[in-house]
């Protein structure tokens, strides 16, 4: 245990809301499995029907082959931590963790040493006599953590465990769980709308928007390769920018995006693909940091326009771009100083256009 | 520091000013006066002659046998009517705590009672109660329990039980109110942890919903048990503390000794040494039960 499968699940609740729609998906075992969406796409329920605290409605779902949409949530052999964590408010942090034990019935000096255990991996054993009023908000988040840990789970469920702490520790936070992942050897699956934390915890995300899966892939596939618009706009920050235009094919082989004065010259892969599409209208998206004022290559690779604003953010700075009325937002370095109104041309780096269909915005190059 | 009170503060007192004035006489004053009162000795029978007594009063209570049978009464009222207000309420609540059709018609109904006066709650019972053509004895002969009608509050043994009954009939919605609003308070997704736990619903009920009840659980008790411990409207309208002294309770007793033998003094210490148990009572259960919760 435990891969999961879900076969064209779907979750319709009682008022007929359709919160999860045909739902494929394949969790390997041990895997760190990511479900990143906007608040109420549905992340929640889908964890949920793991859990099965939420009834499957349409479809099978499978833990190692083995359909389980009927199983109570206590014979499953899964462990969740919730977003508020869900203490018994007046259980001590011991009676918390051990309390899933002793609803097994593990013996008693059993359950002893392993919520010691526990409590020491998290560095919590100094409150095991504390209620969960008498922690601090990163004390409860360990103690929810722990609570579900101490039952060595097959699947571990975590619903934006991490959304109640302040940015620091929420920041040291993702490293520990991914640690614990590590040390536990078990399938993680872990909720979030944080692209951030996304991107740095999983081994695979799966993109929702309204119930339904946008896109399924490494943090690499779905930053690098989006399938579509939403998930090209749903990371990066600032997020990417979109400029529509249309394919223009010369001399059978140079193959541009155009708009206006503005011509980009498309390369390698993305070149190939569009050569025979002269003429169409597309979505040209430019992610913040694919641009560079230093390097000056070729006039194909400029886009021209008037700065609007500048923020700085630390280590780089973000610079509000006017082109032809539309407000782009690039990351550049810090060093570059630009005043306000100030014509400014910026190189684009040609290998990382992306090029969505301007009608459905699926994706034409990946 | 040259002006003590700012102009907030003496706005404030303006605006007060007549309520404090009105407490001051309706409450502060009588509760004052009538402790002062039971250190004498008044009879309305013999005006003229109001010697100061000191503590007798109050120890001439603890001699006098009414006394302690009325303080007897009280105890069974208050413990039978608290006990059975918990537990009704405690059923009711979680019962409309759950989602059914109708739900909502129902709560409403439930809290008529509550909206009666006690007054003409005792009025109703003492009509359900009658011997000649109250609805108890019409149910019960219709369905044949009774062979003939009975004298209900005529029977020593039952009499303070169903006084008892009318109380808690009263009390069940507020009772219900209150233990609604602990059970709703008790967020959903701790239900959900605990069936992940493993737990069945006997222990989600144990683990969770008592746990959570118990703030609630304490008002009832308290609030309750003071009001059964003062009660006077039922046993007023329905027995005037009979037959013999079956329904004497001590809000009773303090009633025939001030009014009817007109012994204001006595009257007065009792009155003061009901509110003290009153009171005595309700901080040791707040101690007592708030540490654990
Ligand atoms: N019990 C329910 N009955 C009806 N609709 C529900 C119920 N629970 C959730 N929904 C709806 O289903 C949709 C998905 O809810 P879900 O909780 O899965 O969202 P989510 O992706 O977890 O969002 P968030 O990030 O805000 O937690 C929402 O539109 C929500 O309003
Ligand atoms: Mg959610």
């Amino acid at each position: 245990m435990a891969g999961i499968r879900f076969e064209s699940v779907g979750k319709k609740y009682s008022n007929g809301f359709h919160a999860v729609k045909d739902l494929n998906l394949d969790i390997r075992d041990k895997e760190f499995l990511v479900l990143l969406g906007p608040s109420g796409c549905g992340k929640s329920t889908t964890l949920n029907m793991i859990a099965g605290l939420e009834e499957v409605s349409d479809g099978r779902l499978l833990f190692d082959d083995q359909m389980v949409n009927y199983m109570p949530p206590h014979r499953r052999d899964v462990a969740m931590v919730f977003q508020s964590y869900a203490l018994y408010p007046h259980k001590t942090v011991f009676d918390n963790i051990a309390f899933g034990l002793q609803m097994r019935k593990v013996p008693r000096e059993e359950t002893a040493r392993r919520v010691q255990d526990a409590a020491d991996k998290l560095e919590i054993s100094h409150l095991l006599d504390r209620r969960p009023s008498q922690l601090s908000g990163g004390q409860r988040q360990r103690v929810a953590l722990g609570r579900a840990m101490v039952r060595n789970p097959a699947v571990f469920l975590m619903d934006e465990p991490l959304s109640n702490l302040d940015a620091a520790l929420r920041i040291s936070m993702r490293a520990e769980i991914k640690d614990l992942h590590h040390a536990m050897q078990t399938t993680f699956v872990y909720v979030t709308h944080d692209q951030a934390e996304a991107l740095t915890l999983a081994d695979r995300i799966v993109v929702m928007k309204d119930g339904v899966v946008q896109q399924i892939g490494t943090p690499d596939d779905i930053y690098e390769r989006p399938q579509n618009t939403f998930v090209a706009s749903f990371l990066g920050n600032p997020p990417i920018n979109y400029i529509d235009g249309a394919v223009e094919v010369s001399d059978g082989e140079t193959v541009s995006f155009v708009r206006g004065d503005l011509k980009l010259k498309f390369a390698g892969e993305t070149a190939r693909k569009l050569a025979s599409s002269n003429g169409r209208e597309i979505r040209l998206g430019i992610r913040a940091e694919d641009v560079d004022e230093t390097r000056s290559s070729g006039e194909d690779s400029l886009i021209r326009g008037k700065v609007n604003s500048v923020l700085p953010v630390g280590s780089d700075q973000f610079l509000g771009f006017d082109f032809c009325g539309e407000e782009l937002f690039f990351r550049v370095g810090k060093d570059l100083d630009h005043a306000l109104g100030e014509n400014v041309a910026l190189s684009v780096d040609l290998s990382r256009l992306h090029v969505f269909d301007k009608a459905s915005g699926a994706s034409l190059i990946w | 520091m040259r002006r003590l009170f700012g102009y907030e503060e003496r706005s404030a007192a303006i605006f007060l000013a007549p309520v404090l004035a009105v407490l001051m006489g309706v409450a502060v004053f009588p509760i004052l006066y009538s402790f002062y009162l039971s250190f004498f000795r008044i009879k309305l029978t013999r005006p003229n002659r109001t010697p100061f007594v000191g503590l007798d009063n109050y120890l001439d209570l603890f001699t006098n046998d009414l006394f302690w049978v009325s303080v007897a009464r009280t105890v069974t009222f208050s413990v039978v009517s608290v006990a059975a207000i918990l537990a009704i309420s405690l059923l009711v609540s979680l019962l409309l705590n759950q989602n059914f059709r109708g739900r909502r018609v129902l709560s409403t109904i439930l809290l008529v009672p509550w909206a009666i006066p006690y007054v003409a709650n005792a009025l109703m019972w003492k009509w359900i109660y009658d011997s000649g053509y109250g609805a108890l004895n019409g149910i019960l002969y219709q369905l044949d329990f009774i062979d003939k009608y009975m004298v209900w509050l005529g029977d020593q043994d039952k009499t303070i039980f169903l006084i008892a009954n009318a109380f808690v009939w009263k009390e069940v919605p507020l009772a219900t109110i209150l233990l609604l609003v602990s059970l709703k308070a008790i967020p959903s997704d701790l239900y959900q942890a605990a069936r992940v736990d493993g737990a069945g619903v006997w222990q989600r009920f144990i683990h969770v919903t008592l746990p959570a009840m118990k703030p609630g659980f304490m008002l009832v008790l308290i609030y309750e048990t003071m009001m059964a411990i003062r009660h006077f409207d039922l046993f007023f309208i329905l027995t005037e503390g009979g037959p013999g002294n079956a329904s004497h309770v001590l809000s009773w007793h303090i009633y025939v000794e001030t009014f009817r033998n007109l012994s204001f003094g006595s009257g007065a210490a009792m009155s003061y040494v009901l509110a003290l148990v009153t009171f005595a009572l309700s901080y040791t259960f707040i101690r007592s039960l708030g540490r654990k919760v």
